[in-house]
């Protein structure tokens, strides 16, 4: 059986915050705390709209400045998902490149993507195919390859900003 | 894996049998099957410490011709047969001791007081502690910055004038784990205008190189550096400036 992923097409993206208001509805419960989502949109320069969220990187930056070992890669969903063993340092927060993983001061917790246990629901709600969870990629006439968020061809290998 | 090549146990839990991995202490296992056991000096991140004595269970095995006894179950390893009670008038019994004298230590932790009502127990009856703040030397504090390698943080003195204190201040990184990972909220950190006080120090915390946001203490920063092998420039920006610019990269790679 082959596994379903999380397919980001930034340029697909109109920018209408769908993504937000479900992930921080389904994470905290609460509609009103759009800041607690863990993945954003952007409109950009030029008019350009972006969105992003965890990358759920190989040889993951975050997994390696945690020193109780409290992000752990959930086998079925790919995801890096942090456990109980966290003891709130936030060297993850500071040492991701791509700033994927933060910290909750009301709830006193690090949040990251956990791809909602393998059922996202940023990717549900996205009206336009910027986020998809599919197991291939919907063909596209303007890019070869969509990019699957996980093996980002330049998570980790990119020169750092 | 155990002397016998298996890797699990049979044991039982409040008459729950349960197969339990090899190696796994009993508070795990029982939390991990939703058997609620109380405890405060555990935490999963770090050594279990066998302190607090609230996570006390009672256990036996069939040959043991009804003998029982009580033990910390943070730090006692399942073993085939046994026998474990989470909830005998004996373990209820120790838990109150524990939450009466704790409540005596400390009778202005809300924490405690908390869980203190939940025995039944509203006030102490024991001699309260005078000027007391909320430490209840559970050590998780301590723990929890040995496990980060700054090792800044002990505990002093013995008996009842046993406290915790950072003795070298200069050891600290100014992470402020343990005021976060603190189960009362014992260890005051303020944050303002750039400026992390915390354990009687003030840390100038580095700013975002582009949207001005603090991000953390520079030997934080220095430090998780050092222990993660990674370049020091992968500390230099906040996670909101970062996300903002691994955004643009998207569209860039994505547009060409």
């Amino acid at each position: 059986m082959s596994r379903k992923r999380l397919f980001v097409t930034p340029y697909r993206c109109i920018d209408c915050k769908n993504c937000e208001v479900a992930c921080s509805f389904v994470h905290t419960r609460d509609p009103r705390k759009p800041s607690l989502t863990r993945v954003r949109s952007y409109t950009l320069r030029n008019d350009v709209k972006s969105v992003v969220l965890c990358l759920q990187c190989d040889d993951a930056a975050c997994q390696r400045v945690c020193p109780t070992g409290a992000l752990e890669r959930d086998p079925e969903t790919g995801a890096i998902n942090r456990n109980d063993k966290c003891i709130l340092c936030k060297a993850c927060t500071i040492a991701c490149p791509f700033g994927n993983i933060h910290f909750d001061p009301t709830n006193v917790e690090i949040v990251k993507c956990d791809v909602c246990e393998g059922d996202p629901a940023c990717a549900k709600y996205c009206p336009t195919g910027a986020l998809v969870w599919a197991e291939k990629p919907i063909p596209d006439e303007k890019v070869e390859e969509n990019v699957e968020v996980r093996t980002l061809p330049w998570a980790m290998t990119m020169p750092v900003r | 894996m155990s002397d016998n090549g298996k890797t699990t146990v049979r044991m039982t839990i409040d008459g729950r049998s349960i197969d339990a991995p090899v190696g796994a202490t009993i508070l795990e296992v029982a939390r991990a099957n939703g058997i609620d056991i109380p405890s405060l000096c555990y935490h999963p991140g770090v050594e279990a410490f066998g302190a607090c004595r609230l996570c006390v269970v009672e256990i036996t095995k069939p040959n043991w011709e009804g003998w029982k006894k009580l033990v910390t179950s943070c730090l006692y390893p399942v073993e085939e047969e046994l026998i474990v009670s989470t909830r005998s008038e004996e373990v209820i019994e120790n838990r109150r001791v524990v939450l009466d004298l704790q409540l005596a230590r400390v009778p202005d932790s809300d924490v405690i007081r908390q869980m203190a009502a939940k025995y039944g127990i509203h006030d102490t009856s024991y001699e309260k502690r005078k000027d007391a703040d909320t430490c209840i030397m559970c050590t998780i504090c301590v723990r929890v910055c040995e496990a980060i390698g700054a090792n800044a943080i002990a505990t002093l003195s013995r008996g009842p004038e046993k406290y915790v204190d950072v003795p070298n201040i200069d050891a600290c990184i100014g992470c402020g784990a343990c005021a976060l990972s603190c189960p009362t909220d014992a260890i005051p950190m303020t944050e303002e205008n750039g400026v992390r006080h915390i354990w009687d120090k003030d840390f100038e915390l580095v700013r975002c190189e582009v949207s001005g946001e603090p991000i953390g203490t520079p030997e934080q920063i220095k430090h998780f550096a050092e222990k993660s092998g990674l370049p020091e420039s992968y500390f230099t920006k906040s996670d909101r400036q970062r996300k903002k610019e691994t955004a643009a990269d998207l569209a860039r790679v994505m547009l060409g």
